[in-house]
């Protein structure tokens, strides 16, 4: 029997290579995506073992805040802790850091080196003269700083911004911008920079200036005495310090942990991400694979039924085909994964092309790599040919006797309840977790999903003859009688044709829903800010992503301007509200009231004072809290504050849930959270928008990041970034369309097989090749546009739904975005008849006599 | 059989000096050897021949299936030997009729279809006066609307009939019509053939190894060996019979 299953593997190659083609995808995805983390991952770990292999403590404040969006804030330690560390028993040497959020290198043309649009971020730190502590290394002909206005730039930057030493150059930070003369390039240990990002080391006073942390340290780095182990340091210095609270002791090893855990997380979501779309490629080739697989056992039962009259058992014959899926789904995995570890080098160039720069290393390829790669592609293959190999065991002997029989047309009353029933359940668990938003939100969304998906496909064949009848129905007049052919075919195997359709619905609902999604998005996000500003000028740094923002001193600069009435920025930062940490927004309650409208039900912005919070109108409704309530709020630094609630307001799409006056952010957010996010300013009435202009550009020049906009122009940036999403997303999904486009070629292949006999009749009566191509690509062009239809009616009820569990949180218009969707269903069509290229050629190219030879 | 005659009106199809040679060297088969015959219009043709002896590969060169090795093939005054495949499908669709063994009808088009699925391809009109002739001659009235599966093999084989004289060919070429039907049925069929040569001037050549079949037509080509080595005018059944006996077949 084994035999068998490999003369047949052997005799078919094309069908293997496309039916296994579907699988390699999929797993070259996966293997991929595990591949280019696990190669990162590494990276890091070595490069941060490597860079804090000197440091045996660190002595720093506790975290005030931890927020898995704004990181962990520790308010800074005095200067005089330096000296109680360096006293500690057993403490070699000691250094105080200086982070700096903000140090933005400019060339000498006067540009922000790097890519403040969505390049990687900017910091500032302090030259520690402790090489053991340092982990930059002086390039040859560097110097380290030595008074106030001397920096060491990153090597990076240095190459980029062709910068050099003795060069004098702006850095901007959250201080007025400063000239300073660079004495020095460095490497970060082995590498020109830290993950890309432009690095300004300074000495601890400048650090301390442009961070505005005069007499403070952001932490304190220890070297232990020779001999005296982590541990050891770690012990002393935390009972020499015991009597503040609020200072911790770690060991370098376990910054280093921190430090590597923290490259993990952020990864692990890119991770996640990546696999999702590599679950989705898989999905659609479960589909694929099992279409073939169902076909091929249809084709063959005669065959099969001679295997069994001749004394074949069922189990044998059961054996036979999933021999055949499991050797198929072996080789195409170990080729995927090979792909898969090729393609990981590829992503890694694409990040690095998008900013994201990730130093040298070999590729990791982890064993768990192999066997998951291995095993899912496997498993996935076998189980997509399990029942198609049943129905093959159950075919009796004598069939070997009859016609070879077709597949059965799919009309069942039990088909329709089984299908019907599993897309109830699947909408019901999705509804579920949109509206009643429990724990995993996702995981029942996604769920749901996948069984609407399910549903649909066992409903497919039901309704997949009168669609295609509806489809095609304008075919036999555009194209006569090849039309009428093109049509018939997709009609005459309802199961095959639906099959082969849902496997590109999957791609298309997913590709239709973003679509739709993100149009709404937009138009909610258009009219959210047609409504609720009302300025002349917004400058931003047109970054959507990154640590950095405006430097304060800009705002406070163009508010001085004649033409200008009123400036506000916004900055936003996070704080703990009612033991939650989440976002907290300020602006200028003065200025602000005369741009924003946030439909204040209570109080007003203009009201907002130092001791107060506007917050939500839904939070408020959900925590009962009315005009004059107290409500305490933890900053970053550390500080609770006992604010009052002053106002309550219903638009949350700028504003967030929290919104606090400009001092009082200013005065107990951390440092780092000082930046402004974007800065908005009014004219003066009767002042034209081109005198404004003439005033605010040239102040402009010594901020190169900052990017002047009226407030059209500030819509169509925000509206288009989300674009940017959106085509990222639809890149991920080309592969599961492109599967699905193999899975149409592949059944059409079949299919022609199937109809040599016809397909010599036509050609012998006078059907010209053209025609017969022409049928062919029609067939498919119908197949194609059915798999697009069901794809976007779940698209759009996909659509509605979120859109309407979302309504209340900013998502307030909905559409259905029809261009788009045309575009989407001519494309699909198009590329229906793309994939029917090569099967349409051979079945024009057929021997007429060979076809129509009767034995 | 004689020497090259001039192209004349009255013939529908003509081979000259036709060879056919499948495989090369030594592996070569002559499955035509050097053949002229000409096949006059209005007439009921039948080719016979044992198994192997070429009568088909003749059928598929006159008919434009196949191509000849060498020599030439008239069809009415077209030289088809040396046609590019595009133009040889146009013969095909508007000039000559098929009717085959099996397999003569497309499933998913109705009896109607098929009857009117060459000039469909065309993208033609069918003669609706003619097409009403050809459905009452062979009894299909009833079951225009039915399928291939709906209908009997006897059915089928009078759709192909009907298929093949609904456009009006010049010629029409049937390859063992009767193969695969039952006497009775095959009687029918090969009565709805001899019908259309005497009453409509339809030019029919049928190949067969069936001297029954053979007794239908006017006259009776015998091949062996790739060559024409007999013929029979206004053949009975048993004419037929002796000179096959004659071949050894």
């Amino acid at each position: 029997m084994w035999r068998v299953t490999i003369k047949y593997l052997a005799a078919r190659k094309l069908r293997l290579l496309l039916t296994g083609i579907a699988v390699t995808l999929g797993v070259a995805f996966m293997a991929g995506t595990l591949t280019l983390t696990d190669t990162v991952q590494r990276t890091f770990d070595d490069l941060f073992a490597n860079v804090n292999r000197g440091t045996d403590a660190v002595v720093r404040s506790k975290a005030a805040l931890k927020s898995s969006q704004f990181g962990d804030s520790r308010p800074p330690v005095p200067e005089s802790l330096l000296g109680q560390v360096r006293a500690v028993p057993g403490v070699a040497a000691a250094e105080g850091n200086v982070n700096v959020p903000y140090a933005q290198l400019v060339d000498s043309k006067g540009k922000a080196i790097g890519n403040p649009g969505q390049g990687a971020p900017s910091f500032g730190f302090v030259w520690s003269n402790n090489s053991k502590l340092n982990p930059f290394r002086l390039q040859p002909g560097s110097n380290p700083p030595r008074s106030d206005d001397q920096i060491v730039i990153d090597k990076k930057s240095a190459d980029k911004g062709h910068l050099h030493v003795g060069q004098r150059t702006i850095v901007l930070s959250q201080q007025p911008s400063k000239k300073y003369t660079i004495v020095g390039i460095a490497k970060f240990g082995t590498v020109d920079s830290p993950a890309g990002a432009s690095v300004v080391l300074y000495t601890t006073r400048e650090a301390q200036r442009a961070a505005a942390l005069p007499g403070k340290f952001t932490d304190i780095s220890v070297v232990a005495a020779h001999g005296l182990s982590q541990d050891q340091v770690k012990a002393n210095l935390q009972r020499a310090l015991s009597s503040d609270p609020k200072i911790e002791v770690i060991t370098g090893k376990q910054l280093t942990k921190e430090n590597q855990d923290n490259i993990k997380k952020a990864l692990g979501f890119f991770r996640t991400a990546l696999l999702v779309f590599a679950a989705v490629s898989l999905l659609v080739g479960i589909f694929i694979i099992y279409n073939t697989f169902s076909i091929i056992v249809a084709q063959r039962s005669r065959e099969m039924a001679l295997l069994r009259a001749v004394g074949a058992s069922r189990r044998q014959v059961l054996t036979s085909i999933v021999g055949e899926s499991f050797a198929i789904g072996l080789i195409a995995s170990a080729i995927g994964l090979v792909l898969g570890i090729a393609l990981s080098t590829g992503l890694k160039q694409l990040l690095n092309v998008l900013g994201f720069d990730i130093p040298g290393g070999s590729v990791v390829v982890k064993p768990a790599t192999v066997i998951i790669s291995m095993l899912i592609g496997t498993i996935v293959t076998l189980l997509s040919a399990v029942l198609p190999a049943r129905r093959a065991a159950t075919i009796p002997p004598i069939a070997a006797m009859r016609e070879v029989s077709f597949e059965t047309t799919g009309h069942s009353a039990r088909r329709s309840l089984i299908g019907a029933l599993i897309v109830g359940v699947g909408a019901a668990i999705l509804a579920f977790g949109l509206f009643t938003s429990p724990k995993n939100a996702i995981s029942y969304v996604g769920f749901g999903a996948l069984l609407v998906f399910i549903g649909v496909f066992v409903l497919g064949p039901v309704i997949a003859q009168p669609a295609a009848r509806i489809l095609g129905a304008p075919l036999p007049r555009l194209k006569g009688m090849t039309g009428v052919l093109a049509r018939e075919n997709a009609i005459r195997s309802p199961k095959r044709t639906a099959r082969t359709a849902a496997a590109l619905m999957i791609g298309v609902a997913l590709v239709g829903f973003i679509t739709i999604f993100a149009a709404s998005a937009k138009k909610s996000f258009a009219a959210a800010i047609t409504d609720q500003i009302k300025v002349d000028y917004i400058i931003t740094t047109g970054r959507n992503f990154g640590g950095s923002g405006l430097s304060p001193a800009l705002a406070e600069r163009i508010a001085k301007l004649p033409a200008i009435e009123a400036v506000t920025p916004i900055r936003i930062g996070p704080a703990s509200v009612n033991g939650t940490v989440t976002g907290v927004a300020t602006v200028k309650p003065t200025a602000a009231a005369t741009m924003f409208d946030f439909n204040f039900t209570r109080g007003s912005i203009a009201s907002l004072t130092s001791n107060g919070v506007a917050v939500s109108k839904s939070y408020a409704d959900k925590h009962h809290l009315s005009l004059g309530d107290p409500l305490p709020v933890k900053f970053s630094s550390g500080r609770t504050v006992p604010l009052k609630v002053e106002g309550i307001y219903k638009r949350t799409e700028l504003a967030g849930t929290f919104l606090v006056s400009l001092d009082n952010y200013a005065k107990n957010e951390s440092q780092q959270f000082q930046l402004d996010f974007q800065v908005f300013a009014k004219l003066k009435p009767g002042v034209s928008a081109a005198e404004g202009s003439k005033e605010i550009t040239p102040l402009l020049k010594h901020y190169p990041t900052a990017k002047l906009q009226d407030q059209a122009q500030y819509k169509n940036e925000q509206v288009s970034s989300i674009n940017q999403v959106l085509n990222l997303v639809y890149a991920l999904l080309f592969l599961a369309i492109l599967i699905a486009l193999i899975g149409i070629a592949n059944t059409l292949a079949l299919s022609i097989y199937e109809r040599t006999r016809e397909l010599g009749l036509l050609r012998a009566v006078g059907m010209t090749r053209s025609q017969v191509r022409s049928s062919v690509r029609w067939e498919a062009a119908i197949i194609a546009l059915f798999g697009t239809v069901l794809g976007l009616a779940i698209a759009l009820s996909f659509g509605f739904s979120v859109f309407l569990a979302l309504k209340n949180e900013g998502f307030s218009k909905f559409s259905a975005a029809p261009g788009q969707l045309l575009v989407i269903v001519i494309l699909s069509a198009i590329a229906g008849v793309v994939a029917a290229i090569f099967p349409a050629r051979r079945a024009a190219k057929l021997d007429i006599l060979k076809a129509i030879a009767t034995e | 059989m004689t020497t090259t005659l001039p192209p004349t009106i009255t013939t529908a199809a003509r081979a000259i000096d036709a060879s056919k040679v499948y495989g090369e060297g030594e592996a070569a088969v002559r499955a035509l050897d050097h053949i002229t015959v000409e096949f006059e219009a209005g007439k009921y043709s039948a080719i016979m021949g044992p198994s192997g002896s070429g009568k088909s590969t003749l059928l598929h060169c006159l008919a434009g299936l196949d191509r000849v090795t060498s020599g030439q093939v008239f069809l009415g005054d077209l030289e088809i030997a040396s046609m590019h495949e595009k133009e040889l499908t146009k013969v095909r669709r508007d000039r000559i009729g098929f009717v085959f063994q099996a397999f003569n009808l497309i499933p998913t088009l109705n009896a109607l279809e098929n009857i009117t699925l060459p000039m469909s391809l065309a993208g033609r009109k069918p003669d609706q006066q003619w097409l009403d002739t050809v459905i009452d001659t062979v009894g299909l009235r009833d079951r225009l609307k039915h399928r291939p599966s709906e209908l009997s093999g006897g059915q089928q084989q009078r759709v192909a009939v009907a298929r093949a004289l609904a456009s009006r060919p010049q010629i029409i070429f049937a390859d063992e019509p009767t193969g695969n039907v039952d006497s009775r049925a095959g009687a029918e069929i090969l009565g709805f053939m001899q019908r259309a040569v005497r009453d409509f001037g339809q030019t029919i050549v049928m190949v067969t190894h069936d001297p029954i079949a053979a007794s239908y037509s006017d006259r009776v080509v015998i091949l062996a060996d790739g060559k024409i080595v007999d013929e029979i005018i206004e053949p009975t059944t048993d004419a037929v019979l002796d000179k096959m006996r004659a071949l050894g077949a």
